[in-house]
């Protein structure tokens, strides 16, 4: 009986021992990929704001390819937020998606892992009218595209405008101080600002750096070296943040990310901010009778001019991906003109086209509130314009550095004092402290 | 035939020589529990031990993201060094991590203290008080973030009804209240586990211990301080090292509710290391920040180890 016994233990444990080496074994040698090269093709996304967006990609545009060709693409899409930590990913590890969405300075960041598309770009401004300088920004990395420019996801103000009229103002005030005085008539009255000073990842951004702009102020000289942050513009800049903040904003936004500003919107609380297309798009299908007085404007002016975020989403190819051709000949086929203006147009206009063949498109008539969207893409920049795009660059951005400046001078602080802790901090990043 | 078929069956009935060996060898418990522990250790390597040693290697390196790196040996902990954020990150990391492990201890032994006594319903309160430490962070933070919003607040309509404030404060643009706020959720979602953890320390004690005392004429503060209190020691010390390792490196909170702000107020370590490595594609860097604090952690575990060894 005990010899039983123990033969049947033996008998298991050998048993356990054999399986538990081939699992481990297999999961050594990996699984393989699921997709040989020219069969399929898998586009990394993020999810869209606008559902029918990745709708009409995944249920119209991939059908349609693979019929074509027999290339079936797969739409990969990551949770708002996330897709940079899968690009990542993939350029480091070249295992993953064969083609990506890329927002802001990406193309720059991921340069060596991205394929030159170049000859794309080219063939499709000579189709479509030609790109907007905005769209080069973010894409041309040492004279080579690393992307195909899709859309600019443009932040611009939205406003009330029962409460505007309320206070004297029929139209969306041209000028920063203008705006200043009729917030400040506005928070009297109870409708206060609401413009985030946080730690998000757009809207703040999206009025920080226009109005450090529109004041003559800038981080860094075009020659990427210079820091130049300390000026006369940049503190003039600083006092109006400061000025603007106390007489027309909830203390709150010092604290706001991406999300507060449209909830405080929705619930009527605020009477201008700066924000995407979103705010319009939830007002009219949710909350109509506040869809019907809010408008959408241009950001004001400075004394040196009107400007505004640019945001830019592009697509890139992998230097991973087995067959450059495959990849190359899909995101051809998607930036031609049929299947572009049709994605284009499932969104309505909620990523502005870089490409001047849309400037006149139907689909700016659907909504004739967002048309300032379109006429902002001019005056464009990425954050830490005019300086070209670097990795100093992108730690800044990283780091809050200008949003922070701003939001401690709006907290209190002098300008003076936010000023040097900035410039302190560029000189470190830079190498030069 | 038949003498020609037995033989064949005893041939093949008799094991190889070299696998009855591998069985025998197989078989000793010194080999098998090691062949058991194998696996284990393995994927701890790989899942632990590789990654952190990685971090060790891209902190010693200029690393930009996708591109090769560079050895710059401490360079990346001398960049963190001059970076007036960086000390503004380790003061925050410290009073987080401070004040929220003292007030999840304090807590936590007072609940376990209370969840101990009998009562109706007993069981159930005990279930319902795992709830906070169930629930994904990322939930709960969304919660919490509905709770401490200006408008919907349910503090700010209890105190602006209560005619306390008015307007409610503003708990997350306020650098002071955004940090006490965090603090304060990192407390409510890891009391569960100070508690439980307490408790089931609690219930090892002999009761006899507690009856000898009362015969002897000790008072419930007597009990507690010469009975409870050491007793627990080793259970308090062990859940207190998670939680200071847990809470120093805590990351979801503070990225879904604040992401750091309002100007870096509640920005930790885990959050800074994250928007520099990702967001600015300096993985070195980000690596040197998640590593700087490594050695004083270490010493603090060391020492509050050594310090309730000794007590004793």
């Amino acid at each position: 009986m005990r010899l039983s016994r123990q033969s049947s233990t033996s008998a298991s444990r050998r048993t356990f021992l054999k399986t538990a080496a081939a699992g481990a074994a297999a999961s050594l040698v990996g699984v393989p990929r699921g997709h040989a090269a020219a069969k399929s093709l898998t586009l990394l996304h993020e999810s869209s704001f606008i559902k029918n967006y990745d709708a009409y990609f995944a249920k119209t545009l991939a059908p349609a390819y693979e019929k074509l060709t027999g290339v079936k693409v797969n739409y990969e899409l990551a949770s708002v937020g996330s897709l940079q930590t899968r690009v990542t990913t993939i350029a480091e590890t070249g295992r993953g998606a064969d083609l990506t969405l890329n927002f802001f300075n990406w193309p720059f960041l991921y340069d060596e892992k991205y394929l030159d598309v170049s000859d794309i770009a080219e063939a499709v401004g000579k189709q479509q009218g030609g790109w907007y300088d905005a769209a080069k920004e973010a894409v041309v990395v040492n004279g080579k595209w690393k992307a195909i420019p899709f859309g600019n996801t443009g932040q611009l103000m939205n406003w009330r405008t029962d409460w505007f009229k309320e206070v004297g103002f029929e139209k969306f005030p041209d000028t920063w101080d203008e705006l200043l005085e009729a917030g400040t008539k506005l928070k009297a009255k109870g409708h206060p600002f609401g413009f985030e000073l946080g730690h998000g990842f757009g809207d703040n951004h999206g009025w920080i750096y226009p109005l450090l702009w529109s004041y003559g102020g800038h981080e860094v000289e075009p020659d990427g070296k210079t820091i130049v942050l300390d000026s006369d513009e940049t503190a003039r800049a600083v006092d109006f943040a400061r000025k603007f903040f106390q007489q027309t904003m909830l203390e709150d936004v010092l604290g706001w990310t991406d999300v507060s500003n449209n909830k405080a919107w929705l619930s009527e609380q605020i009477s201008c901010t700066n924000n995407a297309e979103s705010i319009l798009y939830v007002a009219k299908r949710d909350f109509p009778e506040i869809g019907k007085v809010t408008d959408q404007a241009m950001n004001p002016k400075g004394p040196k001019g009107r400007f505004h975020l640019l945001n830019s989403w592009s697509h890139s190819i992998f230097t991973s991906t087995p067959d450059h051709e495959a990849a190359k000949a899909f995101l051809r086929w998607l930036c031609d003109k049929p299947q572009l203006s049709a994605w284009y147009a499932s969104a309505e206009t909620y990523y502005q086209p870089f490409l001047h063949g849309y400037d006149d498109a139907p689909m700016w008539k659907v909504e004739p509130r967002n048309l300032p969207y379109r006429d902002a893409l001019a005056t464009a920049h990425l954050p830490g314009w005019p300086a070209p795009v670097s990795r100093a660059q992108s730690e800044v951005i990283a780091k809050y550095v200008v949003i922070d400046m701003f939001a401690k001078a709006c907290a209190g602080a002098s300008t003076k004092d936010v000023i040097a802790s900035a410039v302190t901090q560029l000189k470190q990043i830079y190498g030069q402290g | 035939m038949a003498t020609a078929t037995s033989t064949a069956v005893a041939v093949a009935r008799r094991p190889p020589a070299l696998g009855d060996a591998i069985g025998r060898w197989l078989d000793r418990e010194a080999v098998f529990s090691w062949l058991m522990m194998a696996l284990p250790l393995v994927f701890l390597f790989a899942l632990v031990g590789y990654p952190f040693v990685y971090g060790v290697w891209l902190s010693l390196e200029d690393r930009p993201v996708a591109q090769p790196g560079v050895f710059v040996g401490l360079g990346n902990f001398i960049a963190d060094a001059h970076d007036p954020v960086f000390w503004q990150v380790a003061r925050n990391t410290f009073i987080y991590t401070g004040v929220a492990t003292v007030l999840k201890m304090v807590g936590g032994l007072a609940l376990a203290l209370v969840i101990n006594q009998s009562f109706r319903a007993k069981n159930l309160v005990r279930a319902a008080l795992l709830l906070p430490f169930i629930v994904p962070t990322v939930l709960s933070t969304v919660a919490w973030m509905w709770i401490l919003d200006p408008a919907f607040s349910v503090l700010n309509w209890i105190l602006v009804h209560a005619g306390m404030a008015r307007p409610g404060p503003s708990w997350l643009g306020n650098p002071s209240l955004a940090m006490a706020s965090i603090i304060v959720i990192n407390t409510w979602r890891g009391l569960p586990f100070y508690a439980i953890t307490i408790l089931a320390g609690l219930q090892t004690i002999p009761l006899d211990l507690y009856e000898a005392a009362t015969i002897d004429g000790a008072g419930s503060w007597a009990r507690f301080r010469h009975i409870t209190l050491p007793l627990l020691k080793p259970v308090i010390l062990i859940v207190t090292v998670f939680s200071i390792i847990f809470t120093f490196a805590d990351f979801q909170l503070v990225y879904v509710l604040t992401h750091g702000g309002p100007a870096n107020a509640t920005q930790l370590f885990a959050t800074y290391a994250f928007d520099i490595a990702m967001t600015g594609g300096q993985l070195g860097r980000g690596a040197s920040v998640a590593l700087a604090m490594l050695p004083i952690l270490g010493l603090m575990i060391i020492a509050l180890t050594a310090y309730m060894r000794r007590r004793e």
